[in-house]
């Protein structure tokens, strides 16, 4: 079988971007921090176009491991691309999921993952870490 | 030293009673310090900023800002409130003078964040815009005022999947004041004050 290697995307964190990293192998998404950055479409096309070669590369679930305090207006558009993408592999019966972390002192980054949670049917499931 | 007026230890090479061009001017005197310094205790100034924008400026502050509040007020909802504010505020500015090509000098941004008694928050900012946007500005941030918080969240809701990729000037802004509108705790207050040249400078003032 010809087909384009996928490989691991690991970013940096900076001020107004996430740290992001993935395991093929595992198949996780990771990404960790505050996202405001000046040009989102930069930051997420990248995200996006790894999901989707792991989403085409074969049938091994994938789990979303996500811990983001803050998300600007554009982030949250760009999450919601990643987001259709996953609702589009589960429709197709991919197993996926997404576990959103947030801080127990921060309430808004848990009504942000809800209010994510509300237009998904796959496992979205909202956790609170250890303060 | 005693305390009293303040002393001015240089000679001042320019006579504030004739003012020049602004190119010459020196920056504030030591008594306009003095009246900066009460006018901001007054007006309940916790920052300001006034110039050009850029991302990591934008940034900077918003960490600031938001460390400060977490550390007085002791709570993250009101401090992530007052950053969603302020960053959906300069990030608009910022596109807006971006897209428009505005050069350096007229890319600039005023920003104010007062504490307002009881916990709250002002969020306020005054940028150069084009007369005809000023005034399609003007008539979003009236339309938001009548809406509850329900209905602002039904609305933002509709924005996100439906992206507005027009051209228009604007585009994106109403994805910002959606949020910025969400975090107020009361309406939003804008204002026009017309400039040269068929433009304005469009002023948001946001309590939250």
């Amino acid at each position: 079988m010809i087909q384009n290697r996928l490989n691991d995307l690991c970013l940096e964190p900076t001020l107004s971007s996430p740290m992001v990293q993935t395991d093929l192998d595992a198949g996780i998404l990771r990404m960790k921090g505050e996202s405001y950055p000046e040009n989102s479409f930069e930051l997420y096309s990248s995200i996006l176009t790894w999901l989707e070669g792991f989403l085409e590369a074969g049938a091994q679930p994938l789990q979303l491991e996500l811990e983001l305090n803050y998300l600007n207006t554009s982030s949250v558009r760009a999450m919601i691309e990643l987001f259709d993408q996953l609702q589009a592999a589960a429709d197709a019966g991919r197993q996926v999921s997404v576990n959103w972390y947030h801080d127990p002192r921060n309430p808004r980054a848990a009504e942000l993952g809800e209010e994510f949670r509300e237009d998904y049917s796959f496992p979205f499931a909202i956790l609170a870490l250890d303060p | 030293m005693s305390a009293g007026r303040p002393v001015q230890l240089e000679a001042r090479e320019w006579d504030p009673a004739s003012p020049g061009v602004d190119a010459e001017r020196q920056g504030p005197t030591i008594d306009t310090l003095q009246k900066l310094r009460s006018f901001f205790s007054e007006e309940r100034i916790m920052i300001c900023f006034n110039g050009p924008t850029n991302q990591a400026l934008i940034g900077e502050i918003g960490k600031a800002l938001k460390q400060h509040i977490t550390s007085t007020e002791g709570e993250q909802a009101l401090a992530m409130d007052v950053f969603s504010v302020y960053i959906e505020m300069s990030q608009n500015i910022r596109n807006y003078a971006l897209r428009q090509r505005y050069p350096e000098h007229e890319a600039t941004a005023t920003v104010v964040i007062a504490a307002l008694p009881a916990s709250h928050y002002s969020v306020s900012a005054v940028n150069l815009v084009e007369e005809v946007d000023g005034h399609a500005l003007l008539q979003r941030v009236q339309s938001l005022s009548s809406l509850d918080k329900e209905a602002l969240k039904r609305l933002y809701k509709q924005r996100l999947c439906h992206p507005d990729s027009s051209p228009d000037p604007l585009r994106g802004a109403g994805l910002g004041l959606l949020e910025i509108a969400r975090r107020a705790s009361s309406p939003l207050q804008a204002a026009l004050d017309p400039e040269r040249g068929g433009r304005c400078f469009f002023s948001l003032k946001v309590t939250v």
